[in-house]
């Protein structure tokens, strides 16, 4: 029988979330239409329009290695380009968030090549050749993998994930990178990593708590689905845990 | 050591469900003012800085809206984090009721905790010790961050 990936235990909405961004066979709902060049604009690796800056020279005009791997392996538009090395990072608020850290990389693993994740408690960096993080950004923010209020795009000072959020349900940003308009709008008015931007860039319209609850992938006792109320992910966590405790990184069960 | 004449005065704690708007904080504050009774209170959140503290774009300007002056009785106060928490140390247990009443006027949009216990240092730390010196007023312990520039700011009551 052919293997078919479970992606995660749980019954509850949360986990069903979590198997639903994971599996690539499953296509992400497209929530908002941000433009190529507004993608640029926020992550502010380089101006919009301009070509990309290359690492090294495309791989067609430079001399590989003998090497069986590159011969398997398919390299991505951005690596056959040359370009340079650049990441998106993301902060993701506690409250009912769509998305969390480890999911993030758990489900860019599943769904794109080339890149290089990095997680931790409070955000998540993804690191790829340029050309090819254009496209992935453009996914990441316009689908259902992103909140205008609860997901913060930021290079740097990500701190807020874990806080109280504000009276207008923006999650804390020490640098104010995105506003909440009159018109009930989210719109960038910094780059990722503080720096002002020469206009401003629409994200949409937050989306409201029942849907956020519907489609978060964070337990949250509060606010949200509680952990304790999933008993299949509570044992498959009590299972590994214990596992790990007895046995170390060689789990034999008896 | 704590004197027997040493008087122990009251302490509060209000806790939002929310970060607070500058607006929300001056209304609140005026409200508090009208109140009467309070010998210190502190702001406490997360800091928003005047530049930005560091990445690429270290030292450039951070414009924010939850950074600015407010008015509160006759002096204006520049807010320096965006409030999270607010302290309160009283004269006496009296006013207590009349800040839970500004708090339910203010607080329409989201629930919040009023809580009294001990909340703010009473004696001098190694910090104050430095910035003060031996002889440090007690009143000023624990209302601005001894390593700041800034003092605390006085407004003057009726007494």
């Amino acid at each position: 029988m052919a293997y078919k990936p479970q992606f995660g235990p749980g019954m509850s909405i949360v986990a069903q979330n979590r198997r639903k961004q994971m599996d690539p066979n499953h296509k992400l709902e497209k929530l908002r239409d941000v433009t190529d060049e507004d993608i640029v604009l926020i992550l502010g690796h380089r101006a919009p329009g301009a070509a990309y800056p290359t690492a090294h020279p495309p791989l067609a005009e430079q001399q590989e290695p003998a090497c069986p791997i590159r011969k398997i392996v398919t390299p991505t538009d951005g690596a056959k380009a040359g370009d340079r090395v650049r990441y998106i990072q993301f902060a993701d608020s506690m409250f009912n968030a769509p998305c969390q850290p480890y999911q993030r990389t758990y489900m860019e693993c599943y769904r794109f090549r080339g890149i290089d994740p990095g997680t931790l408690s409070g955000r998540q960096i993804v690191e790829c050749r340029e050309r090819d993080l254009d496209q992935y950004s453009k996914l990441l923010i316009e689908t259902e993998v992103f909140d205008p209020a609860r997901t913060g795009i930021r290079g740097a000072t990500v701190h807020g994930h874990s806080l109280r959020l504000a009276e207008d349900g923006m999650m804390f940003d020490m640098l104010q990178r995105c506003v909440l308009g009159a018109d009930g709008n989210v719109k960038y008015v910094k780059n990722q990593i503080g720096e002002p931007l020469d206009r401003a860039v629409n994200v949409g319209k937050p989306m409201d708590e029942k849907w956020l609850k519907a489609h978060t992938t964070i337990f949250h006792s509060l606010v949200g689905t509680p952990f304790r109320e999933d008993q299949e992910y509570v044992e498959y966590v009590q299972r590994i845990h214990s596992l790990r405790t007895k046995y170390g990184f060689m789990p034999k069960e008896v | 050591m704590a004197k027997m004449t040493d008087a122990t005065y009251p302490q509060c704690r209000i806790v939002p469900a929310r970060f607070l708007n500058p607006e929300t904080v001056e209304k609140l504050l005026n409200r508090l003012l009208e109140v009467g009774g309070i010998r210190k209170l502190v702001l406490n959140g997360q800091r928003i800085p005047p530049t930005v503290p560091y990445g690429p774009a270290r030292g450039q300007p951070n414009p924010h809206p939850m950074r600015r002056v407010i008015r509160v009785g006759d002096q204006d106060v520049e807010l320096q984090v965006q409030v999270g928490t607010i302290l309160l140390e009283l004269e006496d247990r009296a006013p207590i009721d009349g800040i839970r009443k500004a708090c339910d006027e203010v607080f329409t949009k989201f629930p919040y905790s009023l809580s009294e216990g001990k909340f703010m240092k009473t004696q001098a730390t190694v910090s104050d010790y430095a910035k003060y010196g031996p002889g440090a007023d007690e009143r000023i312990l624990g209302t601005t961050d001894p390593k700041s520039r800034g003092g605390p700011l006085i407004i003057q009551g009726t007494k």
